[in-house]
């Protein structure tokens, strides 16, 4: 069934629908309902598959999470983890109760289950779905659905605790349990991480098994943390973010396996819940289901993305892009299995009423992830960028050594005379070229020799060079041309002088001060947390930052004449 | 005014023995002098100010040294290739070896801006750009680029 899937995987690509749904819908078609005919209604062990599948998932996405990216999005992110979370919750939950006439509770109970993003399904259709989003909405909408999770699990374990025993809620209660899941999955989670770091750069195993040493770690991190009352989600996210983020060595090798697992967990966890759904059930709440969904897409989702990033400086279209990408997956379907193992009376309803929420949001918001992007602009053409990474020194202090491959994009290039001239050095200041593969075999290299398409460069490089080298081998005519649509025909640096770009051409030099620079225009206007792709306007010319390090901006593209006037 | 118009043979230049950034800017400097009249120091100091905000590579080998001069009494395009590739400090890094420079007065400031861009879509097909390239002489080069505009 699982190989059915895979290869039915291939098609989606096609039809643009998320993987995630095919693995779903076999589940459902091989279930009582289906062709299949298996009977599978055992919640507790989906419960147990779905749980460590999340963990593993969460490890992978953690791992996979650049912490360079926290420089735009963190403090957006932990807002819509935290704050937004209990706006979606708490406008679905209210929403549900009077619409299913059920108590409130039962509504929030709903809510908080269907409250959180979905790091499977957010990390898989961001990475595949051929958009590369600009910093700040990519880096928000990942690290939320990394750490929104926690939150809409202890929502849900406290409400459904709180109806089983018929307690009242406590606000008090509530708020403690909180901080005490956060602190201690937090602490533990980065704790772990740099236990792990340390014990995968000192101790030596065969290649394969550091993956599997980083999965058990993550899984022994998850259900510790789990037993003392923290959220171990959070800190298996960490454990993720902290390895991922600190050089080891085989990292290529790791990130392989990891992904292969991640895909596993996720593949076999919605096959489960695929096969433990009886579709025949779903039509009977279908239409309230239905509008519950659009209640979520349409109204509490954007209220709680809007009020959430109201302090931070998110352009209009990237808010309602990420009230968009709000997509929901196994999480709300795991979740929705505790009231059912729990026993709670309403527990079928809200089961067959988040699953169907979860179809909606893949289906609807899944397969348009690409196409809003363009839409409302927030897409930034790829940067060129190395095929294959390997660290030589993986100590932190003198990180300088790594070697690169390059697949060459183009054709009748030469590799610059400086660089095949270079010998090995100690500092790495200047690339070196170790070797030319040109249909399997080796080439020698010198100034004269003329690069096909299809070649691979390896070379030892410092990590700060390697976006310009990735530049000199990439493709040429068709992307340049998207590249000067997007970033204009022309490029300047980020400190040059506003008063003489503004006497370049023609931009009127009233309220330019001498010594402001093309960067401060940008800063002033559109404030200090900058990413690749940002832009304002500049008399009759359109300025677009091109390329960043860390919150410098390097170059801007400019652009003449801009259609928009 | 169209790009046509203000195409003139004189100050189209094929393969071009130049050797560094500089040279070509001096070159360019002081044929556009000859012709409009002014100050071969000054177009050459205008073309430089623009170059230190950023290249004027775009890439591909393409570079668009341009500038408005005060001094100038009319629009000038200067279109150069050169015999090898040189050092232009491009955008993609990559060596030069085609130069379109223009220089306009200051009055033409859309003008100029939409002959940029003309010329800055032209150097997006290469096939123009690889016929560019295989000009030998000051004519073939006229004739072919007064053809693709």
């Amino acid at each position: 069934m699982l190989l059915i899937s895979i290869l039915a995987s291939s098609f989606t690509v096609r039809f643009g629908l998320p993987l995630l749904l095919v693995f779903l819908g076999i589940g459902m078609l091989a279930g009582e309902d289906g062709l299949g005919r298996l009977g599978f209604d055992n919640p507790n062990l989906a419960f147990f598959v779905g749980n460590l599948a999340l963990a593993v998932i969460l490890l992978d996405g953690g791992m996979q999470t650049k912490a360079s990216t926290f420089r735009v999005a963190l403090w957006p992110s932990l807002s819509l983890a935290t704050f937004g979370v209990i706006l979606t919750a708490a406008a679905v939950g209210g929403f549900a109760a009077w619409l299913l006439d059920v108590k409130l509770i039962y509504g929030l109970l709903l809510g908080a289950t269907v409250g959180s993003t979905d790091a499977a399904a957010v990390f898989s259709l961001l990475r595949n779905s051929g958009v590369k989003l600009n910093e700040r909405v990519g880096g928000t909408l990942e690290i939320e659905s990394g750490a929104n999770d926690p939150m809409a699990i202890l929502l849900v374990v406290m409400l459904t605790g709180v109806l089983q025993s018929s307690d009242s809620l406590s606000v008090w209660l509530f708020l403690g349990q909180m901080v005490q899941q956060f602190a201690i999955g937090g602490g533990l989670g980065l704790l772990g991480g740099k236990l792990l770091l340390l014990v995968l750069r000192r101790v030596p195993l065969i290649e394969g098994l550091y993956a599997l040493l980083i999965i058990s770690f993550g899984l022994a991190v998850f259900s510790g943390v789990n037993l003392i009352g923290g959220s171990g989600f959070l800190a298996v996210y960490l454990v993720g973010l902290t390895v991922g983020n600190g050089r080891i060595k085989h990292e290529e090798s790791i990130s392989q396996v990891m992904d292969g697992l991640a895909w596993l967990s996720q593949a076999g966890m919605f096959l489960l819940l695929g096969l433990l759904v009886t579709p025949s059930n779903l039509l009977t709440h279908g239409l309230q289901a239905l509008a519950i969904a659009t209640f979520l897409i349409f109204v509490a989702r954007p209220l709680a993305v809007m009020l959430c990033l109201l302090p931070f400086g998110f352009r209009w279209s990237e808010r309602f892009y990420i009230s968009w990408v709000g997509l929901r997956g196994a999480v709300p379907i795991v979740l929705a299995l505790y009231p059912v193992i729990a026993g709670l009376s309403n527990a079928a309803l809200l089961f067959e009423i988040t699953f169907t929420v979860v179809l909606i949001s893949l289906l609807l918001q899944g397969s348009t992830v690409p196409v809003v992007a363009r839409w409302l602009k927030v897409s930034v053409p790829p940067a060129p960028a190395p095929t294959t990474r390997f660290s030589l020194i993986e100590n932190d202090a003198h990180h300088s050594l790594e070697l690169y491959e390059f697949l060459v994009q183009t054709e009748g290039i030469r590799i610059p005379v400086s660089i095949v001239q270079n010998v090995p050095s100690v500092t790495v200041s200047t690339p070196q070229l170790v070797s030319l593969v040109r249909e399997q075999r080796p080439i020698v290299v010198n100034a004269e020799t003329v690069l096909k398409l299809g070649d691979r460069i390896w070379m030892l490089l410092h990590p700060d060079d390697v976006n310009d080298v990735a530049q000199i081998f990439s493709q040429q005519a068709s992307s340049s041309f998207l590249l000067q649509n997007f970033f204009g025909e022309f490029a300047i640096r980020g400190d040059a002088s506003l008063v003489d770009l503004a006497k370049a051409y023609g931009v009127p030099l009233e309220g330019l001060s001498t010594d402001d620079t093309a960067s401060d225009l940008l800063q002033r206007k559109l404030g200090k947390h900058l990413v690749v792709g940002d832009r304002v306007r500049f008399g009759n010319i359109r300025l677009t930052i091109r390329q960043m390090h860390g919150d410098q901006i390097e170059i801007i593209g400019l652009k003449l004449q801009d259609k928009q006037v | 005014m169209s790009l046509k118009s203000l195409l003139k043979p004189e100050l189209v230049l094929a393969k071009q023995d130049i050797v560094s950034k500089k040279r070509v800017l001096e070159n360019i400097a002081s044929a556009v002098s000859d012709r409009m009249h002014c100050e071969n120091e000054a177009v050459y100091e205008a073309l430089l100010g623009r170059e230190k905000l950023g290249s004027t590579g775009i890439g591909n080998g393409i570079a668009i040294p341009h500038c408005r001069l005060e001094s100038a009494n009319r629009t000038a395009i200067v279109v150069m290739s050169l015999q090898s590739p040189i050092d232009f400090d491009s955008i993609d890094k990559r060596a030069v070896d085609l130069i379109f420079a223009l220089i306009v007065p200051p009055q033409e400031c859309d003008q100029h801006l939409s002959t940029l861009a003309k010329i800055a879509e032209l150097a997006q097909s290469p096939e123009s750009l690889e016929k560019l390239r295989a000009a030998q002489t000051d004519n073939e080069l006229f004739d072919i680029f007064d053809s693709l505009i």
